[in-house]
């Protein structure tokens, strides 16, 4: 089974998040990209189904050139084969027409995604992009068994204690929920030697993409701003014997 | 008709999600405004129930598409029904529930609709003229405020909680069926069961104090730490995801969206950030109280009261005094 797993390339561990004086993008020192953990799952689920099943794992960010070291990771872990897309643009529709654009030039039986990404929280371009070429799909996949008639079985949550069994004709396209698999550790040495392997990039052109397609249009960014608060939280301060003490009594007058 | 406001109605077992009346609150207040009606849109078998449930709840006109092949239909089947439904209605926005379910359909709705989809969403509201949405970014650590104009059309999937349902009122709304051959829609998946998780030990749904632990413990061993508490507390020990996620707690103590919604009278967060899918589950609590040493986590936006601290202060003394207040009363 030929599994493509969409990585995405997230800024790493990010202290200093500012809002930008323009007040409607953010500031960070953030040089350093990771694979986003959602999509880390996938990869981890891949790895698994690849493992039983063989086959070959294609990991696939989009971004810059900076996003290599998140497909060298996956490299590292055990993908076979890992594609760059050239586009730096994080909205849903672009990146999604991209992603399925991209998914057209491989070979595949099954694509795995996470359920979001940490930084636009959005969860939207893995099924996007199955709609446009019209792959079935789930989402918050917690389990999956590979059928042997070219169907797999994927237990999807629906929240609150509840699941669907769903069948889904290969190819398909899944968006993996975190925990399915426990994450791995990946040697270090691993990782230097992963660097070695080659990566194979698309530019939008490549990739046909042109005009409208590849704009951000019918929305506006207006502002960037903490959160907006309903309420004033109470603060306790004091050392740690009057937080104890306030808090009880707290809570012995909510019971 | 062109430009009305619709809202996809969520409902299991012919129950209507509390979401559903929060989307049509927050249809109604932007219907009111843009001078447009509010359409409720419900897809299933055996829809009678939901439509006299719905009635009163806002909107102008329910649609029912009612059909035996869209009771256990597929994501690429709903999402399909529903655009073919509401594609010749123009709606300017399609209202639909950040859940589970509303996350599968989202993308895929607004693909075939060819609008914008806004995810995540915890506003949208009228603002000098255009709608402002307002939805969680990076971690949920800050807003986006995003600016739909006039001619700006959107699926807008919104979490739980952003709103509050309003009074139902005597209003009738005009029920109208539409029918659609659901048979000769391409489906390459379909749902086989559903299933219902089986409840485990303990049901911290019923639980009048719940004291729930995130990542911010660290590491497995020190969950013992908030465990205590929770049993000086007389209360049961819950968490995040993340800590379901690594194995230190069984799936069946999770808290949120994919987990159990709690609304103890109490809910004690230690070391939990916040994360929006984990504030669905439990905002609702009588008294939340967060302890973190963050003090911008999310988490504080909705506690009641806050301790920004070391909880390995913090609880070890809480414990400590909730024993011997326990022995004293004794």
């Amino acid at each position: 089974m030929n599994i493509v797993v969409c990585c995405k390339s997230v800024p790493g561990l990010v202290m200093d998040l500012k809002i930008a004086a323009d007040g409607k993008s953010l500031q960070y020192q953030g040089q350093l990209l990771a694979i986003n953990e959602c999509d880390e799952y996938a990869l981890e689920e891949a790895l698994v189904l690849k493992k039983a099943q063989g086959g070959q794992i294609t990991a696939i960010s989009m971004g810059s050139i900076k996003s290599q070291d998140v497909l060298y990771y996956a490299l590292a872990k055990g993908a076979d084969k890992a594609v760059r897309v050239d586009c730096d643009n994080h909205d849903p529709r672009v990146a999604s027409a991209a992603l399925a654009a991209a998914l057209k030039k491989l070979q595949f039986d099954l694509v795995l995604t996470g359920t979001q990404a940490r930084d636009t929280l959005s969860g939207q371009v893995g099924i996007a992009a199955a709609s446009q070429l019209g792959l079935p799909f789930a989402y918050a996949v917690v389990g999956v068994d590979v059928m042997d008639d070219g169907t797999i079985k994927a237990r999807k949550e629906l929240g609150g204690g509840r699941y669907a069994d769903v069948e889904l004709q290969l190819p398909a396209l899944l968006c993996i929920q975190t925990g399915i698999q426990p994450l791995t550790f990946v040697p270090p040495a691993r990782r230097i030697r992963a660097r070695q392997q080659p990566v194979s990039s698309y530019s939008l052109a490549d990739l046909g993409l042109q005009g409208n397609q590849l704009a951000a249009e019918g929305y506006r960014i207006v502002a960037v701003k903490p959160p907006e608060r309903t309420h004033q939280v109470e603060l306790l301060q004091g050392s740690a014997l009057d937080i104890a003490d306030a808090l009880l009594n707290k809570i012995q007058e909510s019971r | 008709m062109a430009g009305d406001i619709l809202v996809l109605v969520e409902h299991v077992d012919g129950k209507i999600d509390s979401i559903t009346f929060q989307l049509l609150a927050a249809g109604r207040h932007l219907a009111d405004h843009l001078e447009v009606n509010l359409v409720a849109l419900a897809t299933g078998h055996q829809l009678n129930g939901v439509s006299t449930a719905l009635q009163g709840h806002g909107m102008d006109k329910i649609v029912l598409v009612e059909s035996p092949a869209l009771g256990l239909a597929a994501g690429e089947v709903q999402a399909r029904v529903i655009a073919q439904v509401a594609r010749p209605m123009e709606p300017r926005f399609v209202l639909v529930g950040y859940s589970l379910a509303g996350m599968e359909l989202t993308p895929a709705i607004a693909v075939h609709l060819g609008m914008n989809a806004l995810t995540n969403c915890v506003n949208v509201k009228l603002e000098n003229g255009a709608v402002i949405v307002t939805r969680p970014i990076f971690d949920s650590t800050v807003h986006a405020h995003v600016a739909l104009d006039d001619n700006d059309s959107a699926v807008i999937a919104l979490q739980k909680g952003s709103f509050t349902a309003i009074e139902p009122s005597a209003k009738q709304a005009a029920i109208e069926s539409v029918s659609v051959d659901v048979a000769s829609i391409p489906a390459r998946s379909r749902v086989l069961a559903i299933s219902e998780e089986p409840a485990g030990d303990v049901d911290i749904t019923k639980a009048e104090i719940v004291v729930s632990v995130g990542r911010g413990i660290g590491t497995e061993e020190k969950i013992s730490v908030i465990a205590e508490l929770a049993e000086a507390l007389g209360g049961v020990l819950a968490c995040s995801r993340p800590v379901v996620d690594v194995g230190w707690l069984p799936r069946e103590r999770q808290v949120g969206a994919s987990g159990r919604t709690v609304t103890p009278k109490v809910y004690v967060a230690c070391g939990i950030s916040g994360a929006i899918q984990h504030l669905t589950g439990m905002r609702d609590s009588h008294r939340i109280i967060a302890i973190n040493k963050d003090p911008n986590a999310p988490i504080f936006g909705v506690a009641h009261i806050g301790v920004v601290g070391d909880l390995f202060e913090i609880v070890p003394a809480l414990t400590k005094a909730a024993r011997e207040a326990k022995a004293e009363s004794k």
